[in-house]
């Protein structure tokens, strides 16, 4: 990313991915209390009515893009304060990249299709 | 000098040198790293849901344990840290809070280091430590 990006641009998003998803995973513990107890809200259907629900999808699928990109980010300032090196780095950053969309692929593909209602039965 | 520079990433990590806002600089990469491996856990633990009731109940048969509650509690503790202590360093790194500037004197003590960002980082890990046991509430119904 930082042959990408200006390294002072992508703290600016690394802060606002943070700010953000804060509110985001507030949302995502209170829709908890909706169905009672901590054992309720786990239930298979309880589960499956949360993603039924578009808006509520819609919070998850950006709460998987912000996370997923202020962790990856956040493993590859750590990777960077530890070593340097001109490929190492390019290494590192490609790396954090590829693992970002790779886990955004797999975490979209569960929301679009417990949305759509494509579980087994 | 020369003995600092041999020490190496053992010196910079050292927590016991400079204070609680080393132990605070740590505890924010370990808590980071915590939390992402806990992430990538949490979307394969949802995807199961995609397989049925019974492997959705087969996987919280995994996770709904004494050892997987204890674990969870302490994600709730992560999680309120990380989010504490990253609004101190956000709110430090835009110029607040750091003291006024002025001539470097004996005993070199950074104003930047002062009680205002100390006093944040023990209220963080008070509210984590309160989180913690708020979460252990609701997951054993108490």
């Amino acid at each position: 990313m930082s042959s990408i990006m200006r390294e002072s641009h992508i703290m600016k998003i690394h802060y606002l991915t943070a700010l953000v998803a804060v509110g985001f995973v507030i949302i995502h513990i209170m829709i908890r209390f909706t169905h009672g107890s901590f054992a309720n809200s786990l239930e298979f259907e309880s589960v499956i009515a949360n993603y039924k629900s578009i808006p509520y999808a819609v919070v998850l699928e950006a709460m998987l893009i912000l996370i997923s990109v202020h962790g990856f980010n956040g493993l590859r300032i750590i990777l960077l304060e530890l070593k340097q090196g001109n490929a190492y780095e390019r290494a590192v950053t490609y790396g954090c990249l590829a693992a970002m969309i790779a886990l955004i692929a797999y975490g979209s593909r569960t929301i679009i299709m417990a949305t759509m209602g494509m579980v087994e039965a | 000098m020369d003995k600092d520079r041999k020490e190496g990433i053992r010196g910079m990590a050292n927590p016991g040198r400079y204070g609680i806002e080393r132990v605070a600089y740590w505890l924010m990469r370990i808590t980071g790293l915590g939390l992402l491996f806990y992430f990538i856990g949490h979307i394969y633990e949802t995807s199961s849901l995609l397989d049925g009731k019974a492997a959705w109940n087969s996987m919280l048969e995994l996770t709904q344990t004494t050892e997987g509650h204890i674990f969870l509690t302490l994600v709730i503790g992560m999680c309120v840290f990380h989010t504490g202590n990253g609004i101190r360093v956000m709110i430090a790194q835009s110029g607040f809070g750091l003291g006024k500037p002025r001539r470097p004197d004996y005993p070199y003590t950074p104003s930047s280091l002062n009680m205002k960002n100390k006093l944040c980082i023990y209220v963080t890990i008070g509210l984590a430590a309160l989180a913690m046991m708020y979460g252990l509430g609701v997951m054993y119904d108490v």
